[in-house]
């Protein structure tokens, strides 16, 4: 029943397991499928990057493994733990304990004190008001927003938004990061950045991160990156050439450049 | 110049992986600081024998493409030595002056245009120089006049530093224009200038990352207890109810 793990994973055991899942949505128009038969193992200290098309069940795929949905069929195992079993309530409270998630669509206009904002996920531990305020700026200054401190959400630039969105994230200490677009709407530059944040945050801190986003230039230190289109997983590999490009680091590239 | 102190201005402003490193140099100085893998390597390598850079993600005996290196502060020192030595000249293919104009960052932009008037002063003065040289000599023989052939080619060879020398100048006050609209106009510098450049800032960021990504880690050893291990062996045969 065990798949090999990933070779170049450093923890052999998964941390989450995806296995065939499958979710369809009842949309006007009939019955629409938005993951078909995914299966993927994501490994404690691995940066997965998951890339596709809008409308090609990313979303879908995080929410499902962050068990804010579940899967029609197919199995969420989390540290052999099935977590589509698990009643709604012991999913939020699995979910707060282990996974932190920043989604695309973070808050943009808003009155919130940016602070208060990343302090959120700590209010349910019912963390005194000292120990919140440091781990708060402990978490911003980590993800290089310390100057947010005293801005409100509507003040902050994308780049410092999606830092703040990655530092709420951080401060409850999660074992599972899940990112929707993270690096999107970002230069280049901001994004390497954010990229090379969250790879020192997997090699160091251990913790297994899951990134999809449109492109997968942005995935710039993602191993392995997987394709998904209209709900499947592509394997690069039988994309031939083009498929390459998606490997860490762009092999073609490095044969080039040594050719030159 | 070496590829050394191109490599040190990226690194600078913070950590990048090897590979990053190629690819940032072309980006930042353009073709002419093309860098095959294999010199980019050997580069690395010495610079970090040398102790201008350290590894800070990635391991030694187990290298590849994802280490990350950083400077020292000796990498730093080096850095600055360089980038404070007056060295413009234009001949050299890879030109030391856009190099430090492309690497200065919001910290050394205003040393950068001290030089940048500095090389404009020096071409218009050999421009001017070499055009009274060169005028001194007649274009092509006068008729009724002999000119000595020698001296039509040496007029020719000034012409050709002369235009080079123009176009030199006329780069200069581009240079120039740009780099003090950036100094004036408050621009906005990419993260990898190191938006909270001070390397007492950096330390500070260096040193939370290091406590929080520990904790996160070390909590991740404490909660694996022996009972979900023995659950998880037990799902590796087939679970009675997954079959549906």
């Amino acid at each position: 029943m065990l798949t090999p793990p990933h070779p170049r994973a450093r923890d052999p055991e998964p941390m989450l397991r995806l296995e065939r899942i499958s979710k369809r949505f009842e949309r006007p128009g009939g019955l629409r499928v938005a993951l078909d038969d995914v299966s993927l193992d994501l490994a404690r200290g691995q940066l997965l990057g998951l890339f596709g098309p809008s409308g090609s069940g990313k979303t879908t795929l995080l929410r499902i493994a962050a068990g804010l949905r579940r899967p029609d069929s197919g199995a969420v195992t989390y540290n052999g733990e099935r977590l589509d079993w698990m009643s709604a309530a012991e999913r939020t409270r699995f979910r707060r304990r282990e996974i932190a998630c920043v989604w695309s669509s973070e808050p943009a206009q808003e009155r919130l004190g940016v602070t208060d904002h990343v302090a959120m996920p700590l209010l349910v531990d019912r963390c005194g008001r000292r120990e919140t305020d440091r781990r708060v700026r402990e978490a911003l200054l980590v993800c290089e927003a310390e100057q947010c401190v005293g801005m409100e959400l509507r003040d902050l630039s994308d780049g410092e938004r999606q830092r703040v969105a990655i530092a709420r994230a951080l401060v409850s200490e999660p074992r599972l990061l899940l990112a929707d677009g993270p690096a999107s709407n970002l230069s280049i530059l901001e994004r390497e950045a954010i990229m090379l944040l969250l790879a020192e945050l997997a090699r160091k801190a251990r913790v297994a991160v899951l990134i999809a986003e449109r492109d997968a230039e942005a995935l710039v230190g993602a191993d392995p990156i997987i394709y998904l289109r209209d709900g499947r997983l592509i394997d690069p590999e039988s994309l031939g050439e083009a498929g390459r490009v998606y490997q860490f680091p762009p092999r073609g590239s490095e044969r080039a450049a040594a050719d030159a | 110049m070496s590829a050394k102190h191109a490599l040190l201005g990226l690194l600078i402003h913070r950590p990048a992986y090897r590979y990053q490193l190629g690819e940032r140099l072309q980006e930042r100085l353009g073709p002419s600081w093309a860098i095959n893998s294999g010199q980019l390597y050997q580069t690395v390598e010495r610079m970090y024998e040398d102790g201008l850079i350290e590894l800070v993600d990635g391991s030694r005996e187990d290298r590849t493409e994802r280490d990350v290196y950083a400077i020292t502060a000796s990498g730093v020192e080096e850095f600055d030595r360089w980038f404070e030595e007056s060295t413009h000249d234009a001949r050299q293919p890879r030109r030391p002056l856009l190099a430090k104009i492309a690497l200065a960052g919001p910290d050394r932009l205003k040393e950068a245009l001290r030089q940048i008037e500095a090389y404009e002063r020096d071409c218009a003065a050999s421009v001017n120089g070499l055009t009274q040289q060169r005028d001194a000599i007649p274009r092509a023989p006068v008729v009724g006049s002999r000119v000595r052939a020698d001296q039509v080619f040496l007029r020719l060879s000034l012409s050709a530093d002369v235009a080079h020398l123009e176009a030199e100048l006329k780069w200069a006050k581009d240079a120039h224009e740009i780099v003090s609209w950036l100094l004036t106009e408050d621009a906005i510098w990419p993260p990898e200038y190191g938006r909270s450049g001070t390397s007492k800032q950096a330390s500070e960021r260096a040193h939370a990352r290091e406590e929080l990504f520990g904790r996160i880690a070390a909590r991740s050893l404490k909660e694996v207890p022996g009972k979900r291990r023995e659950d998880r062996d037990a799902d590796s045969s087939p679970p009675p109810s997954a079959g549906s």
